[in-house]
């Protein structure tokens, strides 16, 4: 076996690794992970009727966020 | 039980929520609960108005940079998940809420609203609505500081592990090689993939050692941190160098492994620290903003700081007593639980003095206040608090003590090897790398793990058995405790007097009395009332024309013409009634139209285990004293009991607190155990604080360990757990130490090749952890 199979395969899997590690490293600074009770039982209650809610929720910010934006 | 369509209801409130949810369109949450049972809504006495007070807004709402208004809440009786569901949902769908954010961890709540649609104590109330309680907290002191800490955290040890397991199948790779042979360039290439692995291990994950060598280095100690950071530093350096050379043995899979490891056991132990921040936001609950004052004949808000002694002060129901101070005008019951623990309302009038901290639960008063804020009782109690919490002594812990030590020596030892290498006469390259391979060899990992591991296993074994440390290093604390001080009202007694003997006289009328004692709470009336239902079974009720509470004294009722009172002695002598009866025990009279009629002896009950837990801390050479703010002689009959010999009666909280710090003075180290509000001072100050988990929860707060059976034996546990750990911390760092014993003479020799520095970095990490677990399982069998 040549060695740059080696480095193929090396650098291959530390950039997928490196990607996860990344992805993990931005939702833990999101706060994903700052309530791990909640977190796990999210699962519990995710139906269409929370999604809806989620929508609703983002409509009702940014209609609330026109409403108090005043022009200078 | 209440019907109602097919539902049946325990009480009114459960009742009411229910239709409020069902109007929502929320009643899936009763689906959510499953088979959790629900507690009925606490009614609230606090009128939510005071929530939008400017001084409130002030100190509690921030605007953020949306122009959303913002709040930090505590919100109180969550008990599952399903009950955040049910409050973010509620919340959500109000109108003008933005968004609310609760913690389930923590039930802490974070809420942005819009506060020209929608104002706080609209918010607040439908919380209460749906059954729970909120309160307001400072949420940008520690807590925020505590938990980028912990995130902090979490970051670094992401990097630290994932790094080190990819560096480890890589090390395979080279053990192989290293025995069967292979290419150097093959293993240059497995080399650079390795060190660029461990790069962000040294720089970034370990970069929490480099900064607490500086620290060390500054106050002139040598500390783990600094052997960590100068092992791993150089090994990485040497690594380097020899990849570079490309010849040698490089060392990158141990750099990433001492980090890691240490790492670990740091984060274990963020991760137990009590966090000091919840305890304060707790007692800032009782701390209010404004009161409405009398000036120039209006009522005007004024800040509390500004309301100077003798100024004339308005409360109506449902406020809070923010100031103490002399009723002038009007009656009616105070709310005194948060102070005294007492859960009865107590009746107050005109002459009578009103605390701060209370709420009038009916009463429409004009009060003067006799102290100015900075000297009422609850600013007093508040900042007493703050300063016993302030001033607890740390007790060094032992890996503290040791690892400075041992890395002086190792790091001596290692500047050592060099020379004498260097001298010997060898190349300066071999005499480095033989020096290094001692720093590396004498694996901190062990050392660092040590203590966290075995706290751990602690922690657990407590809270199996109900006694929750707040914690970790509080159980080698309270290994090394030699007084335990003991309140005795719920703590060696279940604080539930009973009856022992009754004298009647002329006159008694057993229906009265039982109707007298069935309406109060206080434990003396529960114990009649318990021991009339015991004797007669089917008694009936009268109903009273009148019927008054007197705090600390008894009843007083009027039935037909006739004026019924019950109570103690001091209540007797104000009515002119002669009592002259002599008893150690606690006395209850009963009179009918001003003749004594009935007398009751009552006595506390000792529990369970009281005489086993004195007489089996005698044995481990830990004193026991009983502080007690009840009177002499009843003290005297609990201690002998006991079998105590050193009690001290009639204290005062402020005179447990000076005793704590006597005994402190003289570099001992104390348990305190207790249960009310006149104990915390000297909970908060004690090197320990133990509390019933029945307790108030001032008292829970301020103490590190808390006991959530309140019996006496899990006390005795909660000793031997200590102990257990603090041996099983000693022979962790045992086992690390004679392992190094053995491995650095043999590094100083220079006999260490890579895979036998690699295994005995595991392998004494791995010995740790395995001796930990085993003491889980003894304890599990035994």
């Amino acid at each position: 076996m040549d060695d740059w199979v080696i480095v193929m395969m090396l650098c291959g899997s530390l950039f997928l690794g490196g990607i996860a590690l990344i992805g993990f490293m931005w939702a833990v600074k999101n706060g994903q992970f700052d309530d791990e009770e909640k977190y796990l039982n999210a699962t519990k209650f995710d139906t269409v009727e929370d999604l809806n809610d989620a929508v609703e929720k983002e409509r009702k910010k940014e209609e609330l966020r026109k409403k108090i934006y005043k022009p200078e | 039980m209440i019907e109602d369509n097919g539902h049946y209801f325990c009480c009114n409130g459960c009742q009411g929520v229910f239709h409020l949810l069902s109007d929502e369109g929320l009643d899936s949450f009763y689906d959510k609960t499953a088979d959790i049972k629900l507690s009925p809504p606490t009614e609230q006495y606090e009128d939510s108005s005071n929530f939008n007070a400017p001084a409130f807004y002030d100190k509690f709402v921030k605007l953020n940079s949306d122009g959303f208004s913002e709040v930090s809440l505590i919100i109180e009786g969550i008990h599952c998940s399903a009950c955040i569901w049910l409050n973010e949902k509620a919340l959500d769908k109000m109108d003008g809420v933005i968004e609310a954010n609760i913690n389930f961890t923590n039930n802490k709540a974070n809420i942005q609203w819009v506060d020209s649609v929608v104002k706080l104590s609209q918010i607040i109330d439908m919380i209460r609505a749906i059954g729970y309680n909120a309160y307001p907290y400072d949420a940008s002191l520690q807590e925020v500081h505590a938990n980028r800490e912990r995130k902090d955290y979490y970051l670094r040890m992401a990097v630290a592990i994932f790094a080190s397991m990819n560096i480890m199948w890589i090390a395979v790779a080279q053990y192989a090689g290293f025995f069967s042979g292979m290419t150097q360039e093959l293993k240059t290439i497995l080399n650079i993939a390795e060190g660029i692995l461990a790069t962000p291990v040294l720089f970034y994950s370990g970069w929490v050692f480099f900064r607490g060598s500086y620290y060390g280095i500054k106050n002139r100690v040598v500390n783990m941190d600094l052997l960590v950071a100068t092992g791993a530093s150089l090994t990485y350096v040497y690594s380097l160098y020899i990849t570079i050379s490309q010849h040698g043995e490089a060392y990158f899979d141990s750099v990433s492994m001492i980090i890691t490891f240490v790492l670990i056991g740091k984060f274990l132990e963020v991760i137990s620290k009590k966090n000091a921040a919840d305890t304060l936001d707790i007692i800032g609950k009782h701390l209010p903003s404004e009161v409405n004052v009398v000036r120039d004949e209006k009522i005007v808000a004024v800040k509390l700081e500004d309301v100077s002694i003798g100024e004339i002060i308005v409360v109506s129901s449902g406020e809070k007593i923010l100031l103490d101070g002399l009723i002038i005008k009007g009656d009616g019951s105070f709310d005194e639980s948060s102070l005294t623990g007492e859960s009865e309302p107590i009746y107050k009038q005109k002459g009578e003095n009103v605390i701060s901290g209370t709420i009038s639960i009916d009463a429409d008063i004009h009060f003067e206040a006799t102290r100015d804020f900075e000297h009422s009782t609850l600013s007093n109690l508040v900042s007493l608090l703050e300063s016993a919490i302030n001033k607890k002594p740390k007790i060094e812990q032992l890996a503290n003590k040791l690892s400075e030590h041992f890395s002086t020596v190792i790091l001596l030892l290692s500047i050592a090897t060099f020379f004498v290498w260097w001298f010997w006469p060898h190349s300066f390259e071999e005499s480095l790398m033989v020096a290094i391979s001692v720093i590396v060899i004498a694996c901190p990992c062990a050392l660092g793990l040590a203590t966290p591991v075995a706290t751990l296993v602690g922690l657990n074994l407590g809270a199996k058995k109900g006694i929750l440390f707040k914690e970790a290093a509080q159980l080698e604390t309270m290994a090394k405790v030699d007084v335990l001080l003991v309140d005795k009202t719920g703590t060696l007694t279940v604080g539930k007097p009973e009856v022992v003997r009754e004298t009647l006289h002329k006159g008694f009328n057993l229906k009265l009395l039982y109707s007298l004692v069935k309406s109060s709470k206080h434990p003396i009336a529960k114990g009649i009332f318990n021991y009339i239902s015991k004797k007669e079974e089917d008694i009936s009720e009268v109903v009273f024309d009148e019927f008054t509470q007197i705090s600390a004294k008894g009843i007083v009722a009027k039935y037909k013409s006739q004026i019924i009172i019950g109570g103690n002695r001091k209540l007797m002598i104000e009515n002119n009634i002669e009592c002259d009866f002599v008893s150690d025990e606690t006395l209850f009279y009963f009179a009918i139209d001003n003749e004594l009629c009935g007398v009751y002896e009552l006595s506390d009950k000792l529990k369970d285990g009281a005489q086993e837990l004195v007489l089996n801390l005698k044995k481990k050479g830990i004193e026991t004293i009983m502080l007690t703010g009840d009177h002499d002689k009843s003290a005297k009959k609990i201690a002998d009991e006991v079998g105590i010999t050193n009690f001290y009666s009639e204290l005062s909280p402020e005179d447990k607190l000076a005793f704590v710090e006597d005994l402190q003075k003289e570099k001992r180290v104390i348990v305190m155990v207790g249960d009310g509000i006149n104990d915390i001072l000297a909970l908060a100050r004690a090197d320990i604080g133990i509390v019933m988990g029945s307790g108030s929860d001032i008292a829970v707060d301020v103490s590190d360990v808390v006991l959530l059976n309140d019996s006496l034996d899990s006390l005795l546990s909660a000793f031997k757990i200590s102990n257990t750990t603090f041996n099983l911390i000693k022979q962790n760092f045992a086992i690390s130490l004679v392992y190094n014993a053995v491995t650095i003479p043999l590094a100083m020799a220079g006999y260490v090749i890579p895979l036998i520095a690699a295994l005995s970095m595991s392998f004494s990490s791995l010995l740790v952890v395995g001796n930990s677990i085993r003491i889980k399982y003894k304890w599990k069998r035994g």
